[in-house]
């Protein structure tokens, strides 16, 4: 299947374990050298918005981890677009710069993977 | 073909990882390899060897007869970690491993195919 992999964020951050575990996975597997794109859609946007401040739920800010992954060579992230516009979010209010896709945007880059892992 | 399976969600709450287990049986039946079944977060608990459900299926022994063919079931040693389950408990043919064994099974699989919400 070769080392292409689309991890897919479609969850909010917080309520369940998903997007979470999502990021673990990619710190674990990337670690054995995959190719990994972050693809973030529906709620699973809401994981790159600026100023999370989860501490009363007893959760990291995922905002924060995003961010740090390209210090271990995942450098490709993309967004929904639609999701961001229907929820009132811009690429503005992201914590970090990402490639804005559309629809046929989404579907190229998980058909461009081998596998998808949804979260 | 050789196909990789992930479950993601735990026994009896909801339905990942029954449908998980059809599935590889049909695939199976079709002639289709199995690359190796990783058990993630609450998926850990289908291999709970403690399970007892009275008059009902036993979804840690379905994952423990899979292992008993030969097929790689592994539950995420991190995850087992969160959830209180010890060494022990994990039901036969089954053991604990990390994202290792998952990276494994995306490389070797012809398709890889995720159970979860």
């Amino acid at each position: 299947m070769g080392n292409k992999v689309a991890v897919l964020m479609r969850k909010a951050p917080y309520g369940s374990v998903y997007t979470a575990e999502g990021f673990r996975s990619i710190m674990g597997i990337g670690v054995f050298e995959m190719d990994i794109s972050v693809v973030f859609v529906d709620d699973g946007v809401y994981a790159l918005v600026k100023g999370q401040d989860p501490a009363e739920l007893d959760m990291k800010p995922l905002g924060d981890g995003f961010p740090m992954l390209p210090d271990f060579d995942v450098t490709k992230f993309y967004v929904h677009d639609r999701s961001l516009s229907e929820r009132g979010v811009t690429p503005d209010d992201l914590v970090m710069d990402v490639e804005i896709v559309d629809d046929e945007g989404v579907a190229r880059v998980l058909r461009s993977c081998g596998v998808v892992l949804p979260f | 073909m050789k196909i990789g399976v992930l479950v993601l969600e735990g026994p009896y709450q909801h339905q990942a990882a029954d449908t998980a287990y059809h599935f590889i049986k049909a695939a199976l039946a079709r002639g289709h390899e199995i690359s190796g079944i990783f058990l993630y977060t609450d998926g850990v608990n289908n291999a709970n060897g403690y399970i007892k459900p009275p008059g009902e299926r036993n979804i840690a022994e379905r994952f423990s007869e899979l292992g008993a063919q030969g097929i790689d079931v592994v539950a995420c040693t991190a995850c087992a970690r969160f959830r209180g389950f010890r060494r022990d408990m994990v039901a036969e043919n089954v053991r604990l491993s990390g994202l290792g064994a998952l990276s494994e099974y995306l490389k070797d699989a012809d398709r890889f195919v995720t159970f979860g919400d």
